[in-house]
């Protein structure tokens, strides 16, 4: 009956992944953003900055790379190269502090997903293949198979995957007394059109050539391992 | 490689109320008796809970391994990690359930929080909530979710009580109101006392009086 209506059941299903209200454990998460404040007084502009370098230097080239091929092996039916995005991104996971945080929350939001989604065999498979030991549920591949079982379109759920990394990092910004209120809304204002030049770099790039170079924000992220008062997981 | 639940027990309360040390006077007894125990302890800013009951209960007493006291960033928000949005604390607890199968029990502790702390059911089966009395008799009737809706309501150092004009018997009885005579224990846990009751309530209400799975595997 919604067949000649412009809005769909999917676009929906897109806002429902695309709220921070949706249990992933993002919210806990600050990217390393916690141990640069540590090191460093920060200000607006780096926030925007910060962010803007992890999407075209990290969360771009691999996550979204990632969630592509995820979603175009479901879309196959080719549970093989599915399981090999999955190990690919898994292993270019280097700090094992994000690494654990990244299977926690793909693990969760299949779990969830999976409670009212029931149709869709390869969001099974995956699940399968995570209780087996032969995949971990490593969030951008989880993120990409729910989207694709949701039938929300492959750009936009990447999209909803750079914005939602955006509105994490900004909330813990908002919670570690960064930013005001009004700017975490501006950068993410201001963050526009990197998160749409970002996926459509990188949404259909081929997972041999998935790829990230952050060498700074690897470093920071060791030294949030290491810390021994924090707020947040990552 | 899927788990069997293993029984849950939420401990949630104010800041400074005394959730950890419970904890350290809860699982050696629990210990005694036959049962083990995981701890999963979320902490708003530190990570000093988890690392003095791993040195507390498992380095120096022994009780448990030091991998079994996990600690848990919560972003600043400590009810959302066991409310709103449990997955991280749901992902340790599950992770602890697939390799220490012989537990039997898990014991979550909340970040301090304010009153309304609650548990969602889908992470703990049973859910403690303590106070102490250093906030004055009133606390109980100035309800709250956590006081009205856990199973167990603790009230701690009742030895400070009489230096604080603090009265139990009022505690008691408003508690009993606010709560519809759902069960209230008074404790002082730096000495233990009144923690026997606090196992007994797990024992009976959350492992309904079954036997140590170890004691019944040998």
């Amino acid at each position: 009956m919604f067949m000649n209506t412009d809005i769909s059941r999917e676009d929906v299903s897109l806002l429902q992944m695309s709220d921070s209200f949706f249990p992933t454990g993002l919210y806990a998460t600050s990217s390393g953003l916690e141990a640069l404040l540590q090191i460093k007084r920060l200000k607006n502009k780096d926030i925007s900055n910060l962010i803007a370098i992890y999407l075209q230097q990290v969360v771009g080239p691999s996550d979204c790379t990632a969630l592509g091929n995820a979603y175009e092996s479901c879309r196959k039916g080719d549970l093989d190269a599915l399981l090999n995005t999955d190990e690919s991104l898994y292993f270019m996971r280097i700090i094992e502090e994000t690494r654990n945080a990244s299977v926690r929350s793909g693990n969760q939001l299949l779990k969830c997903v999976s409670s009212f989604v029931k149709n869709k065999k390869m969001l099974k498979d995956y699940q399968n293949a995570i209780s087996s030991g032969n995949a971990t549920g490593v969030y951008p591949v989880s993120f990409g198979v729910v989207t694709w079982s949701l039938d929300i379109p492959k750009k936009r759920a990447g999209l909803i995957l750079l914005y939602g990394f955006t509105v994490s990092v900004i909330g813990a910004a908002l919670r570690l007394g960064i930013v005001q209120h009004f700017d975490g809304q501006q950068i993410i204002h201001e963050l526009r059109l990197v998160m749409l030049e970002s996926v459509l770099k990188n949404i259909d790039r081929s997972i041999s050539s998935m790829w990230q170079f952050a060498p700074e924000l690897d470093i920071l992220q060791m030294k949030h391992e290491m810390m021994s008062s924090k707020m947040f997981i990552t | 490689m899927s788990s069997k639940r293993i029984p849950r027990v939420g401990i949630g309360g104010p800041v400074g109320s005394g959730k950890t040390m419970l904890i350290e006077q809860i699982v050696p007894t629990l210990f005694t008796k036959g049962y083990k125990v995981g701890i999963v302890s979320n902490d708003v800013v530190s990570k000093e809970d988890a690392e003095r009951m791993r040195r507390n209960l498992a380095t120096e007493k022994g009780l448990m391994p030091e991998e079994l006291v996990i600690g848990v960033a919560t972003g600043g928000c400590p009810h959302t990690a066991v409310r709103e949005d449990p997955s991280i604390n749901l992902s340790v607890v599950e992770e602890m359930e697939l390799k220490y199968d012989y537990l039997d029990l898990i014991l979550i502790e909340s970040g301090g929080d304010n009153i309304t702390t609650t548990f969602s059911p889908a992470l703990a089966d049973y859910f403690i909530y303590i106070i102490d009395v250093t906030g004055g008799d009133k606390y109980p009737r100035k309800r709250g979710l956590g006081i009205e809706n856990c199973d167990l309501l603790v009230i701690n150092k009742i030895d400070i009580a009489p230096y604080i004009g603090a009265d139990l018997k009022v505690m008691e009885r408003d508690a009993k109101i606010v709560r519809s005579n759902k069960p209230t224990v008074f404790v002082n846990s730096k000495t233990g006392q009144g923690v026997d009751a606090v196992v007994s309530s797990i024992i009976r209400d959350v492992l309904f009086e079954a036997s140590p799975k170890t004691l019944v595997k040998n």
